[in-house]
Formats: structure tokens, C-alpha cells, sequence
């Protein structure tokens, strides 16, 4: 049986604001399969984590940010995918006067391989890289695009296909190697630390998620949490604007949906942030259009 | 063998994982080179200033005033009990915090002081949160750790705290160089060359201690601007007042000496700060009759805070502080013209300008409007201008009191520009562009819109810049003319805010560089 498209993006690394997508499935394109896709999301919020001080903020009201994402998966081998994306990115406040900010933001290239361990039992290894693609304003949070840096990923996963069924489990641990912003301001303050250069180091950060599942070849269903926590960084300061040095976690749980009964198909997310430091409670939906097709031999 | 030959091929098959993995970690170090500091370090002054002595003091009558004690003779023997004590105890001795702190302070103290003045008032610079019930908490001096802190270190009280820091430095330098020159009491290492010194030889007399007087001194005015920082501003002193003895230069009399004179300066210096007006600046019963006035100016459509909760407007009184380099009558007679009012053809023009940026932003402008935007958690556009001044004194070889000299005519004029621009905000209490609908790429200062206040302040800064450093003049007034246009570019000033600001700041400058001028 033909196995058709899979994205599934988490939406962690949203740092403050934004979005930082991941193809983090077990699912696998088969050998010159190519799938194709269009996926556009809304994240919107209107409390957050000042530090851990959970407020809301009239001067911003709710904070939205629309992304438009391209994206495709190649199956290089039955067991080794490409995967490469670029989004659009567009932010905007209900209240107060800060003005949206919209651009390309980070294209992101990763692969992915399975090792079958036994059966039912596989691990995968995903790792990539997303890099500004255009030179938005990162300094201008919560409004900027995102953080401006380099952010390199390497994650493992264990997945575990209950025998004779559609059901699934699969956990997920990674880091994510972060790179620094580059300001258009040449001071900033990091902690209480004032640092009189133009680049901001962008904190490193873990994740793990665990889901569980159940996959047919034409529909997906996927319940999951996913936690999310830079292992350095500052805190915001009382009433002070997040910045991308911040130390930010969050906690969050979600659901994804696919249904491709043939080449074309759609797939959807509901994600919700539970608890969080230095960041928003943010939700997002997202929906995408699936194309599938080989590459001719 | 099909199973050995199988796994050799899962291992092929890893072979693009690794080489991606690879690749993006090269190109991540290529991305994430954090730029390094530069270091000021340690260096030998140009020159000595010997005449320092004889420049004109702000505060004190002159370098005379308060008497410096006459030194023992370096062959008296209490002396010389402080000399052995130095040898004895100190030199080749020193922990490496210590020989660390040498070379950190040893770049200069008034330059290392100014530095943590910037770095205090960015930490201070955020405004107060609103309650539960919408208010907005005043700032208490005697609670200054609790929510909201103390002080609410905005460009106003900045440039004010950075005055009297600067000011006190330079009187309190004037007077060592005074006392230096007319003692010469050379250093420890002179006296004797067994003492390997561990900052730059000059043949600055060492008495008193110059880097002891500027701690003292530095000290009492941040520890009064910045009441919350007790522990830390005493950490830095404790140190800082001991360079002198720990580079060999000093024995413990030539820093008591300096002790004393910091303080006795200091104490000077901030009697002037406490009758100065700044007690009176956030009186907010005046709000109501500054709206009518300016509405029996002209001004149509007054300003109105944008921000929810309504809050009340930044330091309405702060022109009314007392000015450095010119008196009241001339603040008067300097202030701009009144601006264009709702209606006329010159603001549609301007509101028009900033209705095209706002659609059409290009990504230099809103560099520029970020790197010169200077708002909540910086120095503000007044440490800008510090750090500027500082910098270029430091690569110019000052010494101590030519370094405090600079910052002490960048710091009144700034102060100057700052009250001379507020007393003009309040004056005419002229809107915002955001009370037209437009947004902003830099955030909203919570004040009235004309003049503009980062146009005052820099003009003013790159007029006194342009005098003490005359061959980089041009690099000064396009500082100040990017930081005049970030406004317009941020979208939070009228064209014409910035263009008066500019001339205002200009003229406040030369108020500062004709004081200077009475010493050369």
C-alpha cells in the first residue's frame, strides 16, 4: 500500500511570537514520490508570560500572525526523505499602535530516516537546518517575524505500531543549536547585562513531544504534547517587550488531522499553549493542501 | 552474508543524514559568530592637562573651593610606612579579581562610571505597569525595588542623572588637578622604582588619587539617582577607589585624600540636584491648565495619551528644572515657534509624509528608526549621545579630567536640550501623528509630540561633539540628522517636529560650547 502525503508541523520554537515549523512525523514518502504543499496557519494570543507573570496587555489587545508555507517532501529512498519549506509570515495587533510586520521569513531544509528496530518498532533520526531567508527586524517583538537566526535541529524518535492495528504511539526528543539575531540597534541588555554590539545570541532550546495516533493510508488522526524550553537566555523584564535572547518554555497539546483519499488531499491542527515562560499563550490552526506525484524515472 | 550486506547498506543509506547535518552545522558557525565587544584598555593620555586645574568648574565656585589638605613629604616617615606597606602588601600580591579589576578601571574611571551609569539607566527604563484598578503607580525614592521601580529612568531623568554625574566627575577633577599640581606628590613607583607599576607610567602627580575621587564622587550621585543599587554601586566602589594602590601608583593617603574630596564634591553637587526642580517634575495638577493654554495658543487638537489605560503624560514639569548653560529668560526666548495646527496645509503635508512611510517603509528606514530608537530598556537617546561622547574621548588618549571635561559639556547640554524640549512639549501640547490613525514601527512615547526630543537632544550632543572633535564633525551631524529622521521614520513625529528640534538642539548646543570656550 502506497503511503501518501505526511506533514505534520509542530509549532514550537514560536519563541515569543512565532512560528518555527518541523516535519516531525514517522511517516515516510516512498522513493521518488514527491508531495507537495500549501499550508496556512494562524497563531493568535492575547495573555502571555511576562517572565512568569501570566497578564494580558490592552496596549496590543490580540496579536495574530498569518503564515502562508510552501512546502515539499521527496522520497530520496524508500527510508530517507528530503524535506524543504519557506513561509510567509505576517503579524498585526488589534489594539494599540504597533505596526505589523510581514516578509519571508526562515527556509528550512531537513531529512529524515527510519531504522526498523523490530516489528512494529522503528527509530528515526530527523535533522535540519531554517535560515533567515530576507532581512526582516527580529528587535521589534512581539511584532517581529521571528527571531533571525540560524536554528539547527537534530531530533530522535521512537515509533511503535500497536501489531494488527492503526494505532500508534511516538516520542520525540530534540535540541535545537541556535544561532544569533542580528540587531539593527548596536545595545541591548541581556539580564541586567548591558552588551554594546549589534547581534543577540538566540538561546538554545530542547523539545520532546509524545503522540499518539492512528493512521490509515488515506486519514491520520494525531493527538499529542509537546514541550518546548531554551536551556539559557533572560527573563523579560515588568512591562518590558519580549526580546530574542529570552529564556522561553511552553507546554502545549494539540491535534492533527489528514485525509487524502487520492493525490490530492488536506490536512489540519488545532494547538493550544498550556503553560509557558517568556512567551504567549498562543493558539493556532492551520490548514493544508496536499499534492502528491512521482517524479518520472 | 545478505544480513551483513543489508546492514552495510542501511549505513550507505545514512550517508546524506550526515552530510546535511555537516553542512548545516558549517553554515550555522558562518551565522553565528556573536561580534565581541570592543575592550577599552588601559592606555597613556595624550595629555596630562596639567593646567586642568584653572578650567571653570559648574557647581563649585572653582578648583579652589574645597581645600585638599597638604600632603607629608615622601621622605616623612608616616609616608614611608605607606610606601612599605604598599611594597609589603600589595605589590606582586594581588589576586586576579584584583589585577582584572586594575586593567578594567584602568581604562579610565570616569569612562568605566559612565559606562555603568548607561547600563543602571537601561535597567531603570521601564515605564510603570498599570494596576488592577488602571492605574499607573508613581515610582517611590524610598521603595525603589518594588513594583514599580525607582526611578523610571526615562530620557528626561537620564539625561538629568548623566548631568550630575558628569559635572560632579569634572568639579571634583578640576579640584585633584589643582591639589595634584600644586602638591606633586609624584606616584608610589616614582618614589620608588622597586614598585613595578601596573598601568601606564605618566608623571601625574599621585595626590590625591584621582581614580578614588571619581569613585567617591560617582558613587553618591548614582547611589542618589539610583537608591535601589546601594549593594551593587558599593561593590564597584570598593574597588574602583583601590586601582591607584593595587597599579602601584597610589599609597593609602593619596585615596583617602580622594575619598574625601569625592564626597565633599558630591555633596556640592547634589545640593544643587535637590533644589533643582526635579522635586516638581511629575506634577500632574498643572496637566489641566498646560491643555487650555495650549488651546488658547491655537493648538486644535491637543495631545491626548494613546495607551490604555489612559496614562498620565511623561514629566510635565520638567521644564521647569533648572537649566545649566543658560538662564530662564533665554529657555523662553529659544523656544520654537508655535508648529503647524490641524487643519493647515504645511500639517496635511507632513501627515502626508508619514501616511506614505507607513505604507511604503523601506527597510532602511526602518533601520534607522530602530538603531537610533533608543526606547524602554536603553540608555535612552541622552546615553546614546554619552556613549558617543565617551568612546571618542577614550580613542583620543583623554585624560581623566579631559574625558570628565567632555562629558561634563555633553552631559549639560543634553540636560539642557532635554528640559528646553519639554518645556516646548508642554508649551503647546500638539498631538501625535498616532491621534491621525497612523501606527508605529518603535513604539509611542507617552508625550506630546513637538519638538522632537531625540532632534533636541542630538543636535545639542553633535554641536558640543562638533567642537571638542571638530575633524569628524560631518560624522556627528549625520548621527544627529538620522536620529532627527528616525522619528519621522518610526512614525512618531511630524517632519516639522524634528526640523525645530534640530534648530532648537543646535542653539542649546552653543549655549554649552560657549561655556567651554570661556577656558580655552
Amino acid at each position: 500500500m502506497k503511503k501518501l502525503c505526511f506533514f505534520l508541523f509542530l509549532f514550537v520554537g514560536l519563541g515569543n511570537q512565532i512560528i518555527a515549523q518541523m516535519p516531525n512525523d514517522h511517516v515516510y514518502m516512498a522513493k521518488k514520490d514527491i508531495c507537495a504543499a500549501v499550508i496556512y496557519s494562524n497563531t493568535s494570543w492575547n495573555q502571555y508570560w511576562e517572565n512568569t507573570l501570566f497578564r494580558d496587555n490592552q496596549n496590543l489587545g490580540t496579536v495574530s500572525t498569518q503564515s502562508y508555507m510552501l512546502m515539499a517532501a521527496y522520497g530520496l529512498k524508500d527510508n530517507t526523505n528530503l524535506i524543504a519549506s519557506i513561509p510567509y509570515v505576517q503579524t498585526n495587533a488589534s489594539a494599540g499602535n504597533l505596526l505589523g510586520q510581514k516578509g519571508i521569513q526562515d527556509a528550512g531544509i531537513w531529512v529524515k530516516q527510519k531504522v526498523q528496530i523490530s516489528k512494529g518498532l522503528n527509530s528515526q533520526f530527523v535533522g535540519g537546518i531554517t535560515v533567515p531567508v530576507s532581512n526582516y527586524v527580529s528587535e521589534f517583538m512581539p511584532l517581529s517575524i521571528g527571531n533571525k537566526a540560524t536554528d539547527l535541529q537534530v531530533r530522535g524518535m521512537l515509533t511503535y505500531q500497536i501489531p494488527n492495528t492503526k494505532f500508534y504511539t511516538n516520542a520525540l526528543v530534540g535540541y535545537h543549536l541556535r544561532g544569533v539575531s542580528k540587531l539593527d540597534r548596536d545595545s541591548y541588555l541581556n539580564g541586567i547585562t548591558m552588551i554594546n554590539t549589534a547581534t543577540a545570541d538566540v538561546p538554545d532550546a530542547m523539545e520532546a513531544s509524545f503522540k499518539v495516533g492512528y493512521l490509515k493510508w488515506d486519514n491520520q488522526v494525531e493527538l499529542y504534547v509537546d514541550h518546548f524550553a531554551c536551556v539559557s537566555g533572560d527573563n523579560m523584564r515588568r512591562n518590558d517587550m519580549p526580546f530574542p535572547t529570552n529564556k522561553t518554555m511552553m507546554t502545549s497539546v494539540g491535534i492533527y488531522g489528514k485525509y487524502q483519499p487520492k493525490n490530492i488531499g488536506v490536512n489540519a491542527r488545532i494547538q493550544h499553549v498550556l503553560q509557558g515562560v517568556n512567551t504567549a499563550q498562543m493558539t493556532t490552526y492551520s490548514v493544508g493542501l496536499l499534492y502528491q506525484f512521482t517524479l518520472l524515472k | 552474508m545478505k544480513i551483513l550486506n543489508k546492514k552495510y547498506k542501511n549505513i550507505l543509506s545514512l550517508i546524506p543524514s550526515y552530510l546535511l547535518l555537516l553542512t548545516s552545522y558549517l553554515l550555522l558557525q558562518s551565522c553565528t559568530k556573536l561580534e565581541l565587544e570592543t575592550v577599552a584598555e588601559p592606555y597613556l593620555p595624550a595629555s596630562l592637562n596639567e593646567s586642568g586645574g584653572n578650567w571653570k568648574t559648574f557647581v563649585l565656585a572653582n578648583g579652589s573651593e574645597i581645600t585638599v589638605s597638604k600632603p607629608l613629604d615622601v621622605k616623612d616617615a608616616s609616608y614611608l610606612k605607606e610606601l612599605d606597606s604598599l611594597k609589603n602588601n600589595v605589590v606582586g600580591k594581588l589576586s586576579p579579581e584584583q589585577s582584572q579589576a586594575v586593567n578594567y578601571w584602568g581604562a579610565g574611571a570616569v569612562y568605566r562610571w559612565n559606562e555603568i551609569a548607561r547600563e543602571l539607566a537601561a535597567l531603570y527604563n521601564l515605564p510603570p505597569a498599570a494596576n488592577a484598578n488602571g492605574v499607573y503607580p508613581v515610582p517611590d525614592a524610598a521603595n525603589p525595588k518594588a513594583d514599580p521601580m525607582f526611578p523610571f529612568a526615562n530620557p528626561p531623568y537620564t539625561a538629568r542623572a548623566l548631568a550630575y554625574l558628569s559635572v560632579a566627575q569634572y568639579d571634583a577633577l578640576i579640584t585633584t588637578w589643582k591639589a595634584k599640581y600644586t602638591y606633586n606628590r609624584p606616584a608610589a613607583y616614582t618614589v620608588d622604582t622597586q614598585i613595578k607599576p601596573l598601568l601606564p607610567v605618566s608623571t601625574l602627580p599621585a595626590y590625591p588619587s584621582e581614580e578614588a575621587v571619581v569613585a567617591q564622587a560617582s558613587y553618591q550621585i548614582l547611589l542618589a539617582m539610583f537608591p535601589g543599587e546601594a549593594d551593587y554601586l558599593k561593590s564597584k566602589l570598593d574597588e574602583a577607589k583601590n586601582i591607584g594602590i593595587w597599579a602601584g601608583k597610589n599609597v593609602t593617603s593619596d585615596v583617602s585624600a580622594g575619598l574625601k574630596l569625592g564626597a565633599d564634591v558630591a555633596t556640592k553637587v547634589m545640593g544643587r540636584a535637590k533644589t533643582d526642580g526635579m522635586g516638581s517634575a511629575n506634577n500632574q495638577a498643572l496637566v489641566p491648565g498646560l491643555v487650555e493654554h495650549a488651546k488658547a495658543t491655537g493648538i486644535n487638537n491637543p495631545w491626548a495619551s494613546q495607551e490604555s489605560p489612559i496614562r498620565p503624560p511623561m514629566l510635565p514639569n520638567y521644564g521647569a528644572v533648572k537649566t545649566w548653560n543658560f538662564d530662564r529668560v533665554t529657555l523662553e526666548k529659544i523656544r520654537p515657534a508655535k508648529p503647524y495646527v490641524d487643519g493647515s496645509a504645511e500639517f496635511q503635508k507632513d501627515l502626508e509624509e508619514l501616511q506614505s512611510i507607513q505604507k511604503n517603509q523601506t527597510r532602511e528606514q526602518a533601520r534607522i528608526a530602530n538603531y537610533w530608537a533608543d526606547g524602554p530598556g536603553s540608555y535612552t537617546p541622552p546615553g546614546h549621545w554619552h556613549r558617543i561622547a565617551a568612546n571618542e574621548a577614550l580613542a583620543a588618549k583623554y585624560s581623566e579630567i579631559k574625558m570628565a571635561r567632555v562629558l561634563a559639556f555633553i552631559g549639560t547640554a543634553l540636560m539642557d536640550a532635554g528640559i528646553g524640549c519639554w518645556e516646548t512639549k508642554y508649551f503647546y501640547y500638539s498631538p501625535r501623528p498616532q491621534q491621525y490613525g497612523l501606527k508605529t514601527s518603535v513604539g509611542l512615547p507617552n508625550f506630546p509630540s513637538y519638538t522632537s526630543g531625540h532632534s533636541t537632544f542630538s543636535f545639542a550632543g553633535a554641536t558640543v561633539m562638533n567642537y571638542f572633535f571638530p575633524e569628524k564633525a560631518d560624522l556627528f551631524n549625520n548621527y544627529a540628522q538620522d536620529a532627527s529622521d528616525s522619528r519621522v521614520y518610526g512614525l512618531i513625529h511630524f517632519r516639522a517636529d524634528c526640523t525645530m528640534g534640530r534648530e532648537h538642539g543646535k542653539n542649546i548646543g552653543s549655549y554649552s560650547v560657549t561655556r567651554a570656550k570661556l577656558d580655552e
